[in-house]
This record gives C-alpha cells, structure tokens and sequence, in this order.
C-alpha cells in the first residue's frame, strides 16, 4: 500500500479547494447520495440544454479528500458533455476503480484520462472505494431523475 | 498490573498487520480476545459439543452445566440480586429490543413518553423509535452540555407527568461521559420512572454493582468485553421479567403449547427461545474470570491514567480538537483535526499499524449537534500503554504532515 499514490498533491488539491461547490441556478436535474457508515453525503446539480447536454454542473455536501477530490473532478470533467458521453465517462471510470489497470473511453482526452487516473491509488484502500464512487453514482441518479437517494451500501 | 504479561494473553498482538505492530485502539468498537476465550470456543467444540437444555445425554447435560456456570459468573460480577436477572441475547442490540418491545407491548401507552439523551448510540433510540411508529409514544432527548456530558439536573428537567422510561447510556461511547446513573436511579424512581441503561461501555470499564445501582435494566455486549461476538447480556429486575410478555417465540421459552393455548417457561428460559449462542456463553466465562483475575479496580486506574495521558498528549497537539472534556470521563477519546476529514485520519494511521475508528460511531444525534458529520476515536482496553497513545500522537502528526498542516 502506498499513502503517497493515494494522497497525490493533486487530489489533495481538489480535496481542500473543490471545484463547482455550489448549487447550480435554474438545474433541471439533481440527485442526493449518502454513506450512511460514514456520513458523508453529496447533492448533484445537473442544467441539461435541449440537446442534453451539461451545460452546468455542481455539487454540495461534505465528506472525505477522496470523495471531495472525486466529485470536484467528475464535475469538471463532465461539463460539455452530453448525457450519453458523460454515462460512458462514468462506466469507465467506475470499471477502472473495481478492476480495470486504465481508462478506455473515447470520450476522454489523454490530460483528463491523466487527471482522473490520480483517484486510482484507491483501488489499493477497498473501504475507502466507496468515497470515490459516491458522487459518480449520484451523477447517474440525477440524470436518470432517481427520486430515491443513493446509498454505497447497494 | 503488569501490561506487558496482560498483552502476552492475546494471540492478536503476536501478529504483524501490514508489516507493523498493531496499535489497537478500537476497543469502544469492539475488544480483542484472550487466549483463554478463543482456546474454550475451540475446546468446547472439539470435547464437549452438544446443544444446552434439551437432551438427557451425558454431553448435553454437561453442556447445560457449563452454560449456566456462565449465568451465575455474570450474575457475580454485576452484582444481581438473583441468577436469573441474567437473559443471554445476541447482543446488547438485541437486549436493547427486548427491552423497549416487551415495555412497549404491556406497560406503555400511546401519550406516554420516553426521556432519552442526546449521547445514545443508535441502538438504545431507533428501538423506541419503532415505538413512536406503532404506540405513539413520544421520545424526549436530554441535551448535552458544553464538555459533552448529561447532567442529573437536564434529565431531571426533561421529565414530565407523562415520562414513563428514561433510557440512558452509562459511559458514552463517543464523548467518555460517564452519567450519573445512580442518582438518574434514584431520582426517577422516586417519581415512578423505569431506568433502562445502555451499559455497553460501562461493563467493560466500570465497577459494576446492580444492587446498588438500582436501575430496572442494563445491556451489555459481550464482545466488548474482551469475549465473543454474538454475545450480550440483559439484566433485569426479577419483576419486569416476571411481568413482562416474552420477546420472541420458539422453542425452550414454553411451558405447555396446546392446538388452543400455550403458556410459558420460568426465567430465563423464557427470554432465551431457540439455540442459543452456545459456545460463546461457555467461552465468555473465560472473559469474566479473566477481567477477574486482573481487578476491575486495576483495570479503572490503568485506562484513568491512559485516559489522561493521552487527553494531554492530544490537547497539545495543535489542529486537534477533542470532542468532550466531561468531569468523569472514560475509555475513548475522540476527536477531529481541522482541515482532514476522519476517515482520511483513519486511512493514514491505519498505515502505521494504528487502529482506530472513524464515523460517526452509530450517534448521529450527537454528531448533529455537534455539528460535524464525522469524528475520529481512539478507545482503550487493558492491553494498551502509553506507548500506544505516543503512536498515535506521532501518526496525528504524520497526518498532519501529508496534509500540510502546520
Ligand atoms: C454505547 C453502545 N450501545 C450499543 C452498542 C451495540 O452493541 P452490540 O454490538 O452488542 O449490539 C454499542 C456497540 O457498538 C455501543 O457502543
């Protein structure tokens, strides 16, 4: 096991100043996640245009580095996507933290593939998965205008 | 009281865990085991398996022996009055529902009121909350004070005509508080109210004497008592036992069961319905006569000055927070540390062979009010030193230092 693969700088970063930490004005989509062993929680804001694509997105909440780094750099990577590409972006993604050595999609440029790739060193801290995978879930849910609210345990 | 020769008893500490020594503090969660309890699991199951209470068999007749020498050194060690106050449950969940569900059936009414406080851990408020859902009852919450503590005073103030139970932890798994039961007792007796203790924390770091304590019930989880999972213990006044409806159906907790009617065993047979956890009763003598063979008095002053030493350490440490500083407190300490998350406390202690927990240690309502989502908590046992909080310390630090924190 190795701290330093998975506290990176970068993800320290993300960690202490998350990106797109806010409620989005007008969003048409959102969906609640929560920990319930951990209590960490997070709230998804999605504006989709009329060609679905994300046109804004943010989240709230609070939780770990890991899930406040993962959020914050899901959120960046998803805007200007559209629902399709960004759905993919997440089996990916989700793929890669269960088994997968690396990213595949094509919707992915090799800076963002590099970027997310920093959330890998996770794949080492089994109980801390579910700190990566929160708000990718709760992504899906808010598209898919899931009333329910995500938990990890399932 | 020599730690060293108390650590040798327990086989977990000749382990390395990823290459280090393990440094447990995460005995509020659950304890390790001595020697001598994991070796009577093993023993009973490889010379003197049967199942308790049903056979006339040499092997089962034996086995009922055992099971019940249990039942009479719990009934030593807390101090009841009679040996059958003692029910063997699951846990001290199951004890928890045992007590709320049989007082819901026969002697709560929809109006009346349940005083607990804002310390409990999950188990002793959801299992009366099922009662607000299918009574109406209603639930009060006494407030904590400023150092993390439930003064006689607020529980006295919450109490109204309509209170009929208060139900209270003894040693708060969270801020250390130890309540004042006794006088809660008392002083609720007075006024007609049962007292039901949530005493898992209490029974593992505290002198305990029902008789004197006085309260109409106590939990208490097994495993946290340096004995097996699956394991708790209810006591019970003899008359709400006596009074109460059983708990669950099955058999060993009949008397006669007839096409049109069935009535039930004595105590304890009729709280302990079906096959029971067996070998963990038998192996949890063990623990008894082990927590025994030290002295809880030794065990109260090693963990006091543990307690100390370590609430010290931390309080000089810049960035940490310690959550509580009540006048009598025990066993755990728990804390934050300003700008890391505890779960990623957790992550990297846990790299230095550190364990402690991070969550919110099944007490929301305390960590609401609190107004943090998580905290991080070390707990002591028996086997821990100074040493252990120095690790600790150092491991903050290491924290601290990943985080660039000053
Ligand atoms: C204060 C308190 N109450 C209740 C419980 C639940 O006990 P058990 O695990 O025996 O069901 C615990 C243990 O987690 C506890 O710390």
């Amino acid at each position: 096991m190795n701290l330093k693969e998975l506290y990176q700088e970068i993800i320290l970063e993300h960690g202490k100043n998350p990106r797109n930490l806010r409620k989005t004005e007008n969003f048409n989509k959102d969906a609640k996640g929560n920990n319930p062993l951990c209590g960490d929680n997070v709230h998804v804001y999605l504006k989709l245009n009329g060609q679905k694509i994300v046109e804004d997105i943010s989240f709230e909440g609070s939780g770990c580095a890991i899930s406040m780094a993962s959020a914050s750099i899901m959120t960046d990577l998803i805007k200007g996507k559209n629902e399709h590409e960004a759905k993919e972006i997440v089996e990916d993604f989700l793929g890669m933290i269960k088994e997968n050595p690396e990213l595949k999609s094509e919707n992915l440029k090799e800076d963002e593939k590099t970027k997310l790739m920093c959330l890998s060193g996770v794949k080492q801290y089994p109980m801390r998965v579910k700190c990566a995978t929160l708000s990718w879930h709760t992504l899906v849910s808010a598209f898919d205008n899931k009333r329910e609210e995500i938990k990890t345990e399932n | 009281m020599n730690i060293d020769h108390i650590k040798k008893e327990f086989p977990i500490f000749d382990e390395k865990i990823q290459n280090n020594d393990l440094v447990y503090l995460d005995s509020a969660n659950s304890s390790q085991k001595p020697k001598i309890v994991v070796d009577r699991i093993n023993e009973f199951y490889t010379k003197q398996f049967s199942n308790v209470g049903r056979s006339v068999h040499y092997l089962a007749v034996a086995a009922t022996n055992l099971y019940e020498n249990t039942r009479t050194s719990m009934q030593r060690y807390i101090n009841a009055k009679d040996k059958n106050e003692i029910v063997f449950t699951k846990g001290a969940t199951e004890a928890l529902n045992l007590v709320a569900n049989t007082l819901g059936q026969n002697y709560l009414k929809e109006g009346d009121e349940v005083l607990i406080t804002e310390l409990e851990h999950h188990s002793n408020y959801v299992p009366w909350h099922f009662l607000r859902k299918s009574k109406n009852i209603k639930i009060n919450f006494a407030e904590i004070n400023e150092v993390g503590e439930v003064t006689l005073e607020e529980i006295e103030k919450k109490i109204t005509p309509k209170t009929k139970i208060i139900s209270i932890t003894h040693l708060s798994n969270v801020t250390g508080a130890i309540l004042p039961v006794k006088e809660i007792t008392d002083m609720a007796h007075s006024k007609g109210i049962i007292v039901v203790v949530d005493g898992c924390q209490g029974a593992p770091h505290l002198k305990l004497d029902m008789q004197d304590l006085d309260c109409d019930f106590y939990a208490i989880s097994c495993h946290k008592m340096y004995g097996p999972t699956g394991l708790g213990v209810l006591y019970g006044k003899k008359k709400w036992l006596e009074e109460l409806p059983p708990y669950q159906g099955g058999g060993g907790m009949i008397n006669e069961v007839k096409k049109d009617r069935i009535t039930y065993g004595d105590l304890p047979n009729k709280y302990e319905a079906g096959t029971m956890a067996t070998a963990q009763v038998i192996a949890f003598d063990q623990s008894i006569k082990f927590l025994e063979s030290i002295g809880i008095e030794n065990i109260m002053k090693h963990e006091a000055e543990l307690i100390e030493y370590g609430q010290e350490l931390l309080q000089k440490n810049n960035s940490v927070k310690l959550l509580g500083n009540p006048k009598n407190k025990g066993g755990v300490l728990s804390f934050i540390l300003e700008g890391v998350h505890p779960h990623d406390i957790a992550t990297i202690l846990d790299e230095d062979g550190v364990a402690i927990r991070a969550g919110h240690h099944c007490c929301q309502i305390l960590h609401d009010k609190l107004d943090i989502p998580a905290s991080a908590r070390a707990s002591v046992g028996v086997y821990n030193t100074k040493e252990d909080l120095d690790q600790l310390n150092d491991s903050i630090n290491n924290c601290k230092k990943i985080f660039n924190l000053k």
